[in-house]
């Protein structure tokens, strides 16, 4: 489904994105996210295309917003009973909270319901609507890591099984890697959408690389060509970027490395030649343990912050002050094109 | 005595109905709607509740008199139960507009929307999800109302005075007894008052507790 919808108020936003299965839409918070969902539903003005001037009623958009909005004096069951008619209604209600396994709670109140089943619930309410667009609004945001996981899967599973387009907004990477399509939402417009591999290796812009985890961000100057891509100077140390299209010697540009993907040299295992070009040597400033993995904060020619699974440093044995050598493997040295990059 | 008794739920029944169906509409708007000067609409509607009953029943027997403002145009409703009646909806209007006004502050506009978004028109938004989920705070507003009124005695002696049949309800019945000084008759009426009142009382805390049984932890 291609969308297309431009909105005034209650800020200036013009979106157009393509939706194709679970399309998950990124953004900081205030970008928009939520008011281009509440336009979709039609319950903020808005022109563009499909249903903009089909009023919410008769748009057949279901609308799952962050509280979910379950009616609080009916069971679970009425309440996904409510876009159906008549006794079969019920029916078909019974058979949606089986697909979100929640046919034992048919019968419970929301208050009876934890944040997990609620949404379960809430999902089940759209889904018999038999929506041709489906809209979730920062799904994962209020539920623990363990039922964060499940409620994606299930998510994700429904939506494939019905073959039905779904908008997903939110700011988690997690949930944003699981998706078919990712969408950037960036001043005001969709800046990037791709495959979530292609986004999170290769954003478009510095402040999308903020967004997908981008910790290194530099700015420096094309020092001169080569095959393949570009050499470019930063703080005195010379940097070899591949581009397809590179920028004249001598302009600025903005350069960047994931934390995941900065190598840390062994001393007893020499490189190979094309990893030797980009080396630098750095002290260990800091170590920060985060969950399974440690963030290494490190400066020499460069400050970087280096991600390190727990196995790696259980055999590297770092310490703050440790002098190491790093190597910043080209193909995961990322170009930013200089006209976005200035932004 | 049963004729004040009488006269006295009479008066509390339609003023509670006058006020359910003003109030309804009022505390809608004041709740949903963009009304104009809001502060100053509610400063004048929840007047009554610091204004001495007395000053109430001082400019409506005024207004209300054969050749006062409104008495002129029809209204000569001074010294007759029509006018205790205009009287007591006034007098009541701020508990049940606080009372109704609460019972549509709890309901999440959110819901509402997304209600719509799952196809239903106006008239099934309100059968189906906005009465069910306001009607114990209707219910309990409506009650205040009517207990409020049934209590009441400066408003209703300003501008009803103490006719029998008319205007004198049971709280001005009992002060007539005392001033005759039959206390036992006195007695039994104020007994009755307490029962009323202990179960009127009891009923809207019952249902409080209900409403929020079903509202209260809906919040995220």
């Amino acid at each position: 489904m291609e969308i297309d919808y431009r909105l005034e108020r209650p800020l200036k936003l013009h979106a157009r994105l393509q939706v194709q299965g679970l399309t998950v839409l990124l953004g900081e918070s205030g970008s928009g996210k939520t008011s281009l969902l509440r336009a979709l539903a039609g319950l903020l003005r808005a022109r563009g295309r499909p249903f903009a001037d089909l009023a919410p009623e008769r748009r057949r958009v279901g609308y799952l917003p962050q509280g979910y909005a379950l009616v609080p004096h009916m069971t679970a069951l009425e309440n996904v009973a409510l876009p159906l008619h008549g006794p079969s209604g019920r029916r078909t209600a019974g058979r949606w909270l089986e697909r979100v396994e929640l046919k034992h709670l048919a019968e419970r109140r929301p208050h009876e319901l934890s944040g997990g089943e609620r949404q379960r619930v809430a999902l089940a309410r759209a889904l018999a609507l038999e929506p041709r667009l489906l809209l979730l609004d920062e799904p994962t945001s209020a539920l623990d890591a363990a039922t964060r996981e499940t409620a994606v899967e299930l998510i994700e599973r429904i939506v494939r099984e019905e073959g039905l387009p779904t908008l997903l907004v939110t700011h988690d990477p997690y949930v944003a890697a699981r998706s078919r399509s990712l969408a950037v939402l960036e001043a005001g417009r969709v800046r990037q959408q791709g495959p979530p591999d292609e986004v999170f290796s290769r954003p478009a812009t510095l402040g999308i690389a903020r967004l997908v985890g981008f910790a290194n961000v530099f700015s420096g100057k094309v020092a001169g060509r080569e095959e393949g891509g570009v050499w470019i100077e930063t703080q005195g140390l010379r940097v070899f970027a591949p581009t397809a299209a590179p920028p004249k010697a001598g302009s600025r540009v903005h350069w960047g490395i994931r934390p995941e993907e900065v190598m840390i040299v062994r001393p007893d295992r020499p490189l190979s030649a094309p990893l030797a070009r980009n080396r630098l040597e750095v002290r260990v400033r800091r170590l920060i343990k985060k969950g399974l993995v440690y963030v290494v904060r490190v400066a020499g020619a460069l400050e970087l912050e280096v991600a390190l699974p727990r196995h790696v440093q259980d055999r590297l044995r770092l310490a703050e002050g440790d002098l190491i050598e790093v190597a910043l493997k080209p193909a995961y040295v990322h170009l930013f094109s200089s006209g976005d990059a200035s932004s | 005595m049963t004729e004040a008794f009488l006269l006295s739920f009479k008066l509390a029944s339609l003023t509670a109905l006058t006020l359910l169906v003003l109030g309804i509409p009022l505390a809608y708007a004041l709740v949903f709607k963009r009304v104009p000067a809001r502060a100053l609409v509610e400063a004048v509607l929840l007047m009554p509740l610091t204004l001495p009953p007395t000053v109430l029943g001082y400019y409506l027997l005024v207004l209300l008199a054969p050749d006062g403002a409104l008495g002129r145009l029809g209204f000569d409703w001074a010294f007759r139960f029509e006018g205790i009646w205009l009287a007591s909806v006034l007098f009541s209007l701020p508990f049940a507009l606080t009372a109704y006004r609460e019972a549509f502050q709890a309901v999440e506009p959110e819901v509402l929307e997304v209600t719509r978004t799952l196809g239903l028109g106006p008239f099934k938004r309100w059968v189906r999800v906005v009465l069910p989920w306001i009607w114990p705070g209707l219910l309990s507003g409506t009650l205040l109302a009517f207990a409020h009124t049934l209590g009441e005695f400066g408003v209703v002696l300003m501008v009803g005075g103490n006719l029998p049949g008319e205007t004198r309800v049971a709280s001005i019945y009992i002060f007539d007894l005392v001033q005759a000084l039959e206390f036992e008759e006195a007695a039994r009426a104020a007994l009755i008052f307490v029962a009323l009142s202990f179960v009127l009382v009891l009923a809207v805390r019952t249902l409080e507790v209900r409403w929020r049984s079903i509202t209260g932890s809906n919040a995220r």
